[in-house]
């Protein structure tokens, strides 16, 4: 009976755990934006203080940047404002004492996230209270977990939209203060360097300056605002395109000498925003607070009803312990890395850009349209052909060698010897066989009077010659897997049907392909999996060449990652390839669970 | 429906697989319509000749004739027999209905042909509601009737069966070979029915074939291979508990002697070895070991009062319900078991005497063969 208590209380602590996790989450999102917004005060504040230093800047000037949120104070009268936040100008000589008042944005409290929690507080309890069943087994209570994770995630996902939002306000303000902070120090006659100073560019301080090319972010949208900003679109070394492209190089617009002016201290303003990418992406931690919060409701939830048995606690936590260390490894090497990658196909992430903008599902978006990646997709689809062909080579290679005699184990060794062999020597070797110039193939072909084929250099035959490779490196692992298959039939099948007068190809049909369906199957899919995951031949071969004809799906990700180092967009591409192999896989273990019921 | 039963003649028919000779010269005759059943135990050749009259193994020398015709360059399929298997090999891809029709499939009948014939054994076999499972889903009786059905269908000349109620447990075996036996006679196609059970041999064949080492030891009634085993490996293979066996050996003065007895007259032979079965042993209990009751009146198995031969000594009694098996520690240094009703009450330690039915024992030359039925000793041996 006390174990049907506890049990009818797990949904209630998982009801209230979810609620208070919710809200927690909901802090945090709100905590983003505020600091983000008390951060561009305090910019702005500093902005206005370098202005009102400048020679020819004016008292209105300043208020005028700052929208008459600002006061102008006696230094003694610094930080006391009521409601106000007063700084001392940075690095430069207090010549003012300069009060900004926040921004009154009004709080958009994210009402969507706070209902869904408290509508799936609400589920649970009724869930919980609806429930008239007999305590279930001391399992992982794997339904309050799912519930309790999903819950997190919406609310996680909902709440990093809000603040993203929030933060993408600010971060427009900034650029529109900025904007004005360096028209009016260039109208002052300032030179660039100072305006770049008041307009609070990272290179003011001299760090970057000597980094023209360094490659700095900024979210789609304030990209295309500023290409589409007629001041901007003028500036000679602004690369910055409306739609797609969204980085900037930020090139030397300061170091063109004293006689530049507004216009092209204006050309690098986008660096403005830098302020904004630093406080963005809150959902790192929102996520994986969320997590911990899941792992330990459902501990707490596993190990409640187990605590009125003692026995069995002691049983599973030591069960637990045993599993810890091979589990914290699987956690971190294999779903770790799973999930990271996850989380950065969502994002614009790059090697050399420390901002990494959440871009929810645009990657994947982006990918729909992406012909590369599609031409890299069909080239592995029709790379996967060379399967159904080498299963048919090696079906015949292992009816062939049935009877096991010397000669045909031999001839077993040679064929499997390529399945132990590096993919880089098969591949050094074939290149080198293949080679248009002096290659032994063309040589052989040339002996007898034929043309030199370009088996490597055409892109109409490249992959064919690679598909060719792929064939002569699986037939043997297939052809071991198939003679294991034979084996497993009953010779007694092949009497009675040989008695019932059936011939070679009708014993063939009816006897020895049915009875390898499952081997079939196993080679079919693993090898098409296989397929999908080539790499090591087109990277030493032909690295996807030529003219991409032979650049497969693997490679693809390969030099989207590590060459052009776009890995928010490769982590999409391994992720559809994962879900290409996983539904594979899947289908796979269906079939499988499906026969095994029968046989 | 059922043809002409064909006759199977093998002649010389020899067998080898590398060093071991399977099948050793065997010539055999099996009458048209006839049941015979090829017995002998593990190993002895008799899977390998039905594999043989089958197609299934290519002999090395001799002619397999079915019918009229010589098999030598025919294929199994086309020999017009049908097999049924110790292990069924019931495709489990295919539902019975597949299973039953697939002899005829692969010989291009048509559907419709197909259909009604399977249905026709199925009925036949009581298979009518299983028609669209898979062997998986049936018992091992099921999957061994299907079996019988898949050799039915055809409609064969021959019926070969190879050990095929070596899956079941006892009762269904007892089941089926009486349903074996029915369908035969219902059929009267010829069958040759493999087994390594003697009880089954002589319970279903019209004539038995005892193998060992690859050689037909005798060919008869099951009658004659029990009451006149060719040899003593006939005699020890058939029946149960096997033949009681007693070593002679000729003495000083020409008389064959072992144990109690001295048998007189010409025998040519050096030494012989006495058989007795079991049931023709007729046991008395004369006295009791211990301070317990003695028996009151001498119990006597067998009801005639002949005189005994010998006395022995119970070591230990098997109670059968039906019958006793009382083991002997003779005569001589031989044990015999001898079988009693059992009403005689005869317990462990008895000293009992036993008395032989001299009528029906055999004598074995050293070659094993036999020579005929013992008569009965002369007078004791002399000391």
């Amino acid at each position: 009976m006390r174990g049907a208590g506890a049990a009818r209380v797990i949904p209630l602590v998982a009801a209230g755990a979810a609620a208070a996790a919710g809200v927690l989450i909901l802090v945090v999102a709100a905590d983003a934006p505020s600091r983000a917004r008390e951060h561009a005060t305090r910019e702005e504040a500093r902005a206005a203080a370098s202005l009102y230093e400048l020679p020819g800047v004016t008292e209105a000037d300043v208020l005028s940047l700052l929208g008459g949120r600002a006061r102008i104070m006696a230094p003694e009268a610094g930080g006391a404002g009521p409601g106000a936040h007063a700084y001392r100008a940075g690095a430069l000589e207090p010549a003012a004492w300069i009060a900004v008042e926040p921004r009154d944005e009004g709080s958009r409290w994210p009402w969507a996230p706070s209902v869904l929690a408290l509508l799936g507080a609400l589920c649970m309890a009724a869930w919980a209270a609806g429930r008239r069943r007999s305590p279930p087994p001391p399992r992982f209570p794997a339904a309050p977990a799912f519930l309790c994770a999903a819950m997190f995630a919406l609310v996680a996902v909902t709440a990093q939209q809000w603040a993203r939002g929030e933060l993408e306000a600010i971060s427009t303000s900034r650029l529109a203060g900025g904007l004005r902070a360096a028209e009016i120090a260039g109208a002052a006659g300032a030179d660039p360097e100072a305006a770049a100073r008041v307009a609070g560019l990272p290179w003011a301080s001299g760090a970057a300056l000597g980094e023209p090319d360094r490659i700095w972010t900024m979210p789609r949208e304030v990209g295309a605002a500023i290409a589409a900003d007629p001041r901007l679109r003028s500036a000679p070394r602004s690369t910055v395109a409306a739609g797609g492209a969204i980085y900037h190089r930020g090139t030397v617009a300061l170091r063109r000498g004293p006689a530049v002016r507004a216009e092209t201290a204006a050309d690098t303003l986008h660096l403005v925003f830098l302020g904004y990418e630093e406080t963005t992406s809150p959902a790192v931690a929102l996520i994986a607070s969320s997590l911990g919060c899941v792992l330990l409701v459902s501990l707490v939830l596993f190990l409640l009803p187990l605590a009125a048995r003692p026995r069995a606690l002691s049983r599973t936590l030591a069960a637990w312990g045993f599993l810890t260390p091979a589990a914290a490894l699987l956690l971190l090497f294999t779903f770790g890395p799973l999930l990271f990658s996850l989380w950065i196909s969502l994002h614009d992430w790059r090697l050399v850009d420390p901002a990494h903008p959440f871009l929810g599902l645009a990657n994947y978006r982006a990918l729909l349209g992406d012909g590369a990646w599609w031409s890299a997709v069909r080239n592995t689809g029709v790379f996967t052909l060379h399967v159904p062909l080498a299963m048919a080579v090696a079906l015949s290679l292992a009816l062939l060698t049935r009877e096991s005699r010397r000669a045909v184990r031999w001839a077993r060794l040679a064929l499997f010897l390529p399945s132990i062999t590096s993919v880089v020597a098969i591949a050094v070797i074939w290149k080198w066989l293949l080679n248009d110039g002096y290659g032994l193939a063309n040589r052989v072909l040339g002996a007898i009077g034929l043309g030199p084929v370009a088996w490597l250099s055409s892109p109409d035959i490249a992959l064919v010659s690679l598909m060719v490779i792929g064939v002569w490196m699986v037939v043997g692992y297939q052809m071991v897997v198939f003679q294991a298959g034979l084996a497993a039939i009953p010779r007694v099948w092949y009497d009675a049907a040989t008695v019932d007068g059936a011939g070679p190809w009708q014993r063939f049909r009816h006897i020895t392909l049915p009875g390898l369906r499952h081997t079939l199957f196993f080679v079919l899919v693993t090898s098409v999996i296989g397929s999908f995951q080539v790499f090591g031949l087109v990277y030493v071969m032909t690295e996807g060449g030529p003219l991409g004809a032979t650049d497969v799906a693997v490679y693809h990700i390969y030099r989207e990652a590590w060459e052009f180092l776009r890995f928010g967009n490769a982590a999409a591409m391994s992720w559809i390839l994962f879900g290409v192999v996983f539904a594979a896989t899947w289908l796979h273990f269906r079939f499988l669970e499906r026969r095994g019921a029968h046989a | 429906m059922t043809r002409e039963p064909r006759a199977v003649v093998l002649k010389g028919v020899r067998k080898r697989f590398g060093d071991v000779t399977a099948v050793a010269d065997v010539d055999l005759e099996i009458r048209p319509g006839e049941l015979m059943v090829l017995v002998g135990p593990s190993g002895c050749g008799k899977s390998t000749l039905l594999r043989l009259i089958a197609g299934l193994e290519e002999r090395d020398a001799g002619e397999v004739w079915i019918g009229d015709r010589c098999m030598d360059e025919v294929a199994p399929g086309g020999r017009d027999v049908a097999m049924v298997f110790q292990s069924y090999a019931l495709y489990p891809h295919m539902t019975v209905a597949e299973n039953l029709g697939f002899g005829l499939r692969v010989r291009g009948a048509g559907t419709p042909a197909i259909e009604g014939r399977v249905r026709e054994v199925a009925d036949v076999l009581g298979l009518r509601g299983l028609l669209s499972r898979r062997p998986g889903q049936l018992s091992g009786g099921q999957q061994q009737r299907v079996a019988l059905g898949r050799a039915m269908v055809r409609d064969p000349g021959v019926f070969l069966f190879d050990e095929p109620l070596s899956n079941l447990d006892a009762a269904l075996r007892l089941q089926t070979r009486d349903e074996i036996a029915a369908l035969h006679r219902r059929l009267g196609t010829t069958m040759i029915f493999v087994t390594h059970d003697q009880v089954e041999a002589l319970s279903l064949g019209q004539r038995v074939a005892v193998m060992d080492r690859g050689r037909v030891q005798q060919v008869g009634t099951p009658a004659e291979v029990y009451e006149r085993p060719a040899n003593l490996f006939v005699a020890g293979f058939v029946g149960s508990p096997p033949m009681n066996r007693l070593h002679l050996v000729r003495g000083r003065d020409g008389r064959l002697a072992g144990g109690p007895f001295v048998f007189p007259g010409p025998l040519d032979h050096r030494e012989a070895t006495l058989g007795v079965r079991p049931e023709d042993l007729t046991l008395a209990v004369v006295t009791r070991p211990g301070p317990g009751p003695q028996p009151d009146s001498v119990g006597m198995s067998g009801g005639a009062h002949s005189s005994a031969e010998f006395t022995a000594t119970s070591l230990r009694v098997e109670s059968l319900g039906s019958e006793q098996r009382v083991h002997l520690d003779g005569p001589g240094e031989a044990a015999w078991v001898a079988r009693a009703p059992s009403a005689l009450r005869v317990a462990a330690g008895d000293r009992v005497e036993v008395a032989v039915v001299w009528e029906r024992t055999h004598l074995f030359g050293p070659d094993g063969s036999r020579i005929g039925a013992a008569s009965r000793p002369g007078g004791a041996s002399p000391p």
